[in-house]
């Protein structure tokens, strides 16, 4: 167990923010499943008694009859934004003060740093780049999430939810989110920056980063193990592979969505369904595409001439 | 005002008419100066009735509710606000604040990278040179050059955040949709921003940061020179979108003063624009979401096909 | 502030109307309903809303306002200091301009371009003229012919030794410190100058103003 490497790694001032960003991120999910938890509570017990129901003011705060529905920004929502700016002031001054910024040796093309990372926020998708090609890592994903992300409202086509923590009637929605965010997007930057070392290897935490340490991979592509060895067959190989990856998994998520949300299978139209199913499975596929490269050391699984994916 | 003055009259002739109007202004001066400093006195012991005063402060400012709506309306940095807010909007579990956070935390970044730009100039020859200059011979270089820092990663933390509690309250659906999708570019120019920055101190961390970056825009489909068909729509180092970028096919000179153009000027004022749009709905789309009622899904009425 | 209070989720079936004024129900609004009117404190018989104007609150906002201040006054006197760099990458203002021998009577502008200066020697001294018209700053012009310097600005004339003699110069051109080097060569600091202000006494016969030949 080297602790000098360990502290090397968390004491870098660049990677602060992502240590730090690790809490925030945990304390925050435990705020809104709180609220969530205690709505789901409510939600269950209004459900249970329609007399309740028409009487209850529907949320988990204390409102007596007669009190007034809204108070005066100023003062009150005025004094909590003057509080937060001067919280947040003297975190970043404190901050400021004890930590410095990083300024490494003047940039010299013919000398590239080992390992040589991209800005944290990007990590994730350079951890991408180890399974996939750079125009697929660096182009289309970020596009795919960029556009993903903007589709969110016209796909989700349940009127639950909307302004108050729940978990049981969005589970579909917060789990799909959480996956994206929080097991893909944030545990990709936590490698990127704590795990991967020189050569983009794999360094558990502890392990000296020896930059000449070799680990050799043999990776295999998957038209090669069934023995495939023309051009013209790889391709036809790869697309029915990637074709049968969309249609079984595309039967078998419609399958579960039928199940477990009934009423928005209805409610979405065919564009909003096909969207949300492409984008569910693509997503879907970065996982599984890590796995069989790091469990069965497998590369490509479709091979053209002019891309491999 | 003298009043009483001797007449100027032919007998005491104009010079002695005169003297006599002098002499009587003086002797008026001795009684009307002294009230009159005391009426001043008076006026500004009370200073919020003065001209000045009430030509900046248009409003009083004791504390009845009409006062505090027009505390929040007639102000030209507040009136983004509405008078008033739902009763339960106003506590911090709910909205967590990151939205406001992160936007002043913009406001932090421009300022504090206004006045690193005093020290800066974008120049290969320059550039490291300068960053040294700030951290060891500007009085608080180091502490503002830290602080943009810090609160760089700050604001990419806190969009991230934001995202994540207006998703969990599900504040993007029905009237919000639009504001979401703003809200995206945001985020991405949030990190661009961040990425355009990230060059300019032109240190090894910098150059191999967006080496690495701009090289994924090589391998664009059809716009890169190594992207899949790039070649075949006759893609070169020399015009292709990394070129594009950089202006050139290195990251060199040029690639550092068009870095600094768009973290400066470029950016911002996209993001200026898109900000003032994603404000101007929350306002119009109802204002802040919640906390909402509860639901029953019993209670849903499905609507006619 | 974050916990929802589970009192508030249990039955409550009975609407109550709004409580008597003066009810000191600490979790209400006071004056209930009528906050947000002018009635709001008469209301809920108290003398007015918002927190009691005791010492102790009195004392916490001026406290919190007087940080508030210092810590932005702290900020723009830094703001102020910052404008100020403590070293500067400036053109050396010592040089060596070589021998007294290189220079005959007269004017030499052989470093004008480089160093800004006029080397000028008289039958008893050598002094280093600053050239920098003492109107606004232009760099006069030499005019062997007419032997004097014009500045193009605004028409100060200067004799031959660097005097004003016409024009708006409210006094003569500058001149620099100069000594001689170990090696015998010149040395010219013009960070250091030598003025002859208009009625006041004049220092181009202090030490290191001039090299006696």
């Amino acid at each position: 167990m080297d602790w000098k490497q360990l502290w090397e790694i968390l004491s870098a001032p660049d990677n602060v923010p992502i240590i730090a960003m690790i809490p925030l991120l945990a304390f925050y999910i435990y705020l809104g499943w709180k609220q969530a938890h205690a709505n789901d509570l409510l939600i269950d017990e209004l459900a249970a008694n329609p007399g309740l129901a028409k009487t209850h003011h529907r949320k988990t705060w204390p409102f007596k009859p007669g009190w007034q529905k809204e108070v005066h920004v100023w003062p009150f929502l005025l004094r909590i934004e003057f509080l937060a700016a001067i919280i947040v002031t003297i975190i970043l001054m404190v901050w400021s003060i004890t930590l410095n910024a990083p300024l490494e040796e003047p940039a010299n093309p013919n000398l590239t740093m080992n390992p040589a990372k991209a800005p944290w926020y990007f990590l994730g998708l350079q951890e991408m780049l180890v399974y996939f090609d750079p125009w697929i890592a660096g182009v289309v994903m970020p596009t795919l999430i960029i556009i993903g992300l903007m589709v969110i409202p016209y796909i989700d086509t349940n009127p639950l939810g909307g302004g108050y923590y729940t978990w049981k009637q969005r589970k579909f929605a917060i789990s799909t989110f959480l996956f994206g965010f929080v097991i893909l997007w944030v545990s990709m930057i936590f490698i990127g920056t704590f795990i991967r070392g020189p050569g983009w290897q794999w360094f558990w935490p502890g392990q000296t980063w020896d930059h000449n340490r070799l680990i050799y991979e043999v990776n295999r592509d998957l038209p090669d193990i069934f023995g495939i060895t023309s051009n013209l067959w790889k391709g036809i190989f790869g697309a029915v592979v990637v074709g049968g990856y969309f249609v079984v998994g595309g039967l078998l998520t419609n399958s579960m969505f039928r199940r477990t949300n009934p009423k928005d299978y209805k409610r979405m139209s065919l564009l909003q369904y096909s969207i949300m199913m492409s984008f569910f499975l693509i997503m879907v596929a970065l996982p599984i595409k890590m796995l069989i490269r790091l469990l069965f050391h497998i590369k490509y699984v479709w091979i053209t001439p002019w891309f491999n994916v | 005002m003298p009043e009483e003055t001797k007449k100027p009259d032919e007998k005491n002739g104009r010079n002695g008419g005169l003297l006599g109007q002098f002499k009587g202004d003086l002797a008026a001066l001795k009684t009307d100066l002294p009230a009159k400093a005391k009426e001043q006195v008076e006026l500004l012991s009370k200073p919020t009735k003065t001209q000045l005063y009430t030509s900046i402060f248009r409003h009083k400012h004791d504390d009845t509710p009409r006062n505090r709506a027009l505390g929040v309306l007639s102000n030209v940095f507040l009136h983004l606000h509405p008078a008033k807010i739902n009763r339960d909007a106003v506590r911090y579990s709910y909205t967590w604040g990151m939205g406001g956070i992160t936007f002043y935390l913009f406001f932090v970044l421009t300022l504090t990278g206004v006045l690193l730009m005093f020290y800066y100039h974008p120049s290969k020859v320059q550039a490291f040179r300068d960053v040294l200059y700030l951290e060891h011979d500007v009085p608080y270089g180091k502490l503002l050059r830290n602080m943009h820092r810090w609160a760089a990663h700050l604001m990419v933390i806190a969009v991230e955040l934001h995202m994540f509690r207006v998703f969990l309250t599900g504040s993007y659906k029905k009237p919000r949709e639009f504001n979401w999708t703003v809200g995206v570019i945001l985020l991405v120019l949030t990190l661009l921003l961040s990425f355009t920055g990230y060059l300019l101190p032109d240190d090894q961390l910098g150059f191999w940061a967006v080496t690495v970056g701009t090289n994924m825009a090589r391998a664009t489909p059809l716009l890169g020179h190594e992207g899949p068909f790039g070649s075949q729509l006759g893609m070169t180092p020399y015009n292709d979108v990394r070129f594009g970028l950089l202006g050139g096919s290195i990251v060199d000179a040029n690639a550092l003063l068009r870095s600094y153009i768009w973290h400066c000027i470029g950016i911002p004022i996209i993001a200026s624009v898109f900000m003032i749009v994603h404000f101007w709905r929350v306002r119009k789309d109802g204002g802040i979401s919640g906390p909402a009622p509860v639901v029953l899904d019993s209670e849903i009425k499905e609507a006619k096909k | 502030m974050a916990v929802p209070e589970s009192d508030a989720v249990k039955p409550k079936p009975d609407a109550a109307k709004s409580p008597a004024a003066g009810d000191k129900d600490p979790t209400k609004y006071v004056g209930t309903p009528a906050v947000g009117t002018s009635k709001a404190a008469p209301a809920g018989g108290v003398a007015s809303v918002g927190p009691e104007p005791s010492e102790a609150n009195e004392g916490r906002r001026r406290l919190v306002w007087c940080a508030v201040t210092a810590f932005l006054g702290a900020w723009f006197i830094a703001f102020l200091r910052f404008f100020l760099p403590r070293t500067l990458f400036e053109p050396p203002t010592v040089f060596k301009i070589g021998y007294p021998s290189d220079y005959a009577l007269g004017v030499d502008t052989k470093w004008q371009q480089k160093y800004r200066i006029w080397v000028d020697r008289t039958p008893d001294r050598i002094f280093v003229i600053y050239a920098r018209c003492t109107h606004l700053g232009c760099t006069p012009d030499w005019k062997a012919g007419e032997n004097k310097f014009k500045c193009p600005c605004h028409g100060s004339g200067y004799d031959s030794e660097g005097v004003n003699f016409e024009g708006p110069a409210p006094r003569p051109m500058d001149r620099a410190n100069v000594q001689i080097a170990p090696d015998g060569q010149i040395i010219v600091d013009t960070s250091r100058l030598y003025q002859w202000p208009k009625g006041q006494q004049s220092h181009f016969n202090d030490p290191g103003s001039f090299l006696p030949v």
